[in-house]
């Protein structure tokens, strides 16, 4: 009797989830992420969770597996290898390197796996690039310095790592914009490090050094850092400087009246991948096949700019956040859908 | 317990353990390799090991050489850093050289020489010179890490197709990591019988008793920092086969999970006594605690603690095992 209830109960189970299968569809999405030094990767990775649950509404079943943690490259290719065992349908990786995942990425797209990056680009033909372009990022925010300063004036620039490609890529941007503009004058560049007291440290020095500067190019992580030397030193109505999208940034700003502009790099970039990814999955194809970048495989997602005239705004939208919050967005699903064919 | 030492004449475990002081490893080993196949019936396939061994053949690689410094109570902090700076270095030659077949094998052999050089260099600071191994090391660490940053100073460069297409690839249907480990393996069965192996252990007892009974101590210390350099060439190898690129920077996080894997292995610290097959497991056991955490699904914020937490429980049962083992 019992094995015979058990026998019924086993079928029904059996049943229900072949039905399920049929009914909804269900992908299996790894993400990885190699570094967790800051907000704005937690952000990335809430926000993409966020995403994947939403698909719930559409009938699609998206379960996301988090691999998150300081690793060096080795490590974070032992993330992927995790995928590739657990079966995953995509991974959607924030790289620590752009050409360290070359092998393992044509293993996994070997093992019939989709491959997305984003937030920094990769060099392997086996993988997508889904995110802002770094270099239009920082082009975005150098024409916004130049045409406030009415294209004449002397500029500074504080940048963050040297040598990281993201950063080199920042530099390119921003020096092939002022060298539109004959009369802009970038009389030193500094390396603060990504870091807001090193920013701070910076600023001051250059302050101390060229006391007549109009403007300041200055990456984020670093911008507040530097407004905070700027307004120590009582010249905040005389200086035009780039800022950041964080709700303590956006604070000072809105409050302080500053003369800033901030090109913004969203951690929603992780969400709009998986949006992407998840049509991508369902064999969809791009109307615009993604060969952009200089490794040829990037879709670049619009870069949203926060200046004067929307800030208020902006700032109304972050209200009740904590400090550490930046200002997001992402493709929602029916925008990432007017993508693909 | 108590029964069980009644029954049994008193010492046998103690002599087991000596002979295999790598018996409380090889059991977390299996353990872990069983509950991975629990949580992921898949990382147990062919692929999944040859995934794990492709990823953990440098770590393996660092923890031997490694031993050999353990062995005469020394220890080397420097190997992840002479790892970033032999593969950058033949990241940078191949490149110039271009990925002929010649000048991959060219590269291999400038490889073992920049290791070898460093690990003399090491040898002679903490043995000749007479500084502090941990010091002493550290500092050649940074000073390694330096010229890597000199040689190539931003990541990236590939290395040549043929050089990652043959470490990722297959022979008679045979992954290549496999003939690896193999080589490895008799590489490691052979230095082991050498005299200077038995030396470095008996530095480590006891170095007085060596120096007098006429042992060249110092020259044994320099030739257990030479292997340990030789080693961490090899495993830039494997790194450059794995990542194929190169990046000044790759093997600084890897030292101190070296020295944890010599120590998860059985081999004291305080020299003397250990094995190199140990040192191996104690690599795995690291790599397989890593793939753990993520398949038993811990959430992402918990997912470094965690890890700690697993390597920290495994050093104590190690440790214990093989305290009352030898009492």
């Amino acid at each position: 009797m019992i094995k015979n209830t058990s026998i019924a109960l086993a079928t029904a189970v059996a049943l229900a989830a072949s039905l399920a299968t049929a009914h909804a569809e269900s992908y299996k999405i790894g993400l990885s992420n190699g570094w967790v030094g800051s907000e704005w990767r937690t952000q990335m990775i809430d926000e993409a969770k966020a995403a994947a649950a939403a698909w719930k509404e559409k009938g699609v079943d998206v379960e996301v597996l988090v691999q998150s943690a300081n690793v060096d490259v080795p490590g974070q290719v032992a993330h992927v290898r995790n995928f590739i065992s657990d079966g995953v349908d995509a991974i959607i990786i924030n790289p620590n390197s752009p050409t360290a995942f070359d092998p393992v990425f044509a293993q996994a797209k070997d093992a019939g796996i989709l491959v997305i990056a984003t937030d920094s680009e990769v060099s392997s033909p086996d993988a997508t690039y889904v995110g802002i372009d770094q270099t239009g990022w920082a082009k975005a925010s150098a024409k916004w310095l130049a045409e406030t300063l009415e294209g004449k004036g002397k500029v500074v620039a504080i940048n963050g790592v040297a040598g990281h490609p993201a950063n080199e890529m920042r530099v390119a941007g921003y020096t092939s914009v002022f060298e539109e503009y004959p009369d802009l004058e970038v009389v030193n560049e500094v390396n603060g490090n990504w870091d807001q007291a090193q920013g701070q440290q910076a600023m001051q020095n250059l302050l101390a050094t060229y006391p007549d500067i109009d403007g300041v190019w200055v990456q984020d992580g670093m911008a507040a850092g530097a407004w905070k030397s700027i307004m120590d030193a009582g010249k905040t109505g005389d200086i035009a400087a780039t800022g950041e999208i964080r709700k303590d940034f956006l604070d000072l700003w809105v409050a302080n009246d500053l003369n800033s502009g901030a090109a913004v790099n969203p951690p929603g970039v992780m969400a709009s991948a998986l949006n992407v990814a998840v049509f991508m999955l369902k064999g969809r194809e791009l109307k615009e096949p993604a060969t952009a970048g200089q490794y040829g495989n990037a879709l670049y997602l619009p870069i949203p700019f926060i200046d004067g005239d929307n800030v208020a705004k902006v700032h109304e939208e972050l209200e009740g956040k904590p400090g550490y919050y930046s200002y997001t967005s992402q493709l929602s699903i029916d925008e990432a859908e007017a993508l693909f064919k | 317990m108590t029964a069980v030492a009644a029954t049994r004449p008193p010492g046998r475990l103690k002599r087991v353990f000596e002979r295999y002081p790598f018996l409380p490893a090889f059991c977390i080993f299996i353990v872990l390799l069983a509950l991975n196949g629990v949580f992921s019936p898949a990382s147990l396939s062919a692929r999944g090991l040859t995934g794990l061994l492709s990823t953990y053949l440098a770590l393996m690689l660092l923890a031997i050489g490694q031993t050999f410094v353990v062995y005469a109570s020394d220890i080397d902090f420097s190997n992840g850093a002479i790892l970033s700076l032999v593969n950058v270095v033949i990241i940078v030659f191949m490149e110039q050289m271009g990925g002929s077949g010649l000048s991959v094998t060219a590269a291999l052999a400038v490889g073992i020489g920049v290791g070898l050089a460093c690990g003399l260099v090491n040898g002679i600071v903490v043995a000749a010179l007479r500084l502090q191994a941990v010091v002493a090391t550290f500092a050649t660490s940074i000073f390694f890490t330096g010229l890597a940053l000199y040689v190539l100073p931003v990541a990236g460069t590939p290395a040549p197709r043929l050089f990652w297409r043959t470490y990722g690839g297959r022979f008679f249907e045979v992954p290549f990591v496999v003939f690896a480990a193999l080589g490895i393996a008799l590489i490691v069965y052979l230095l082991v019988r050498t005299r200077l192996v038995t030396r470095l252990l008996a530095v480590g007892d006891d170095a007085q008793a060596a120096y007098q009974s006429g042992l060249p101590v110092t020259l044994i210390r320099i030739g257990g920092y030479a292997l340990s350099g030789v080693f961490a060439a090899l495993a830039a190898f494997c790194v450059t086969g794995d990542t194929a690129s190169g990046d000044p920077l790759v093997g600084a996080k890897m030292t101190l999970f070296g020295v944890a894997a010599v120590v998860l292995g059985g081999t004291a610290l305080s020299g003397g006594f250990g094995t190199v097959v140990g040192s191996a497991l104690g690599a795995f056991i690291i790599g397989l605690i890593n793939a753990l955490v993520y398949f038993v699904g811990t959430p992402s914020q918990w997912q470094n603690l965690v890890q700690g937490l697993v390597i920290l429980i495994a050093l104590m049962l190690g440790i214990m095992v093989s305290r009352r083992a030898r009492a």
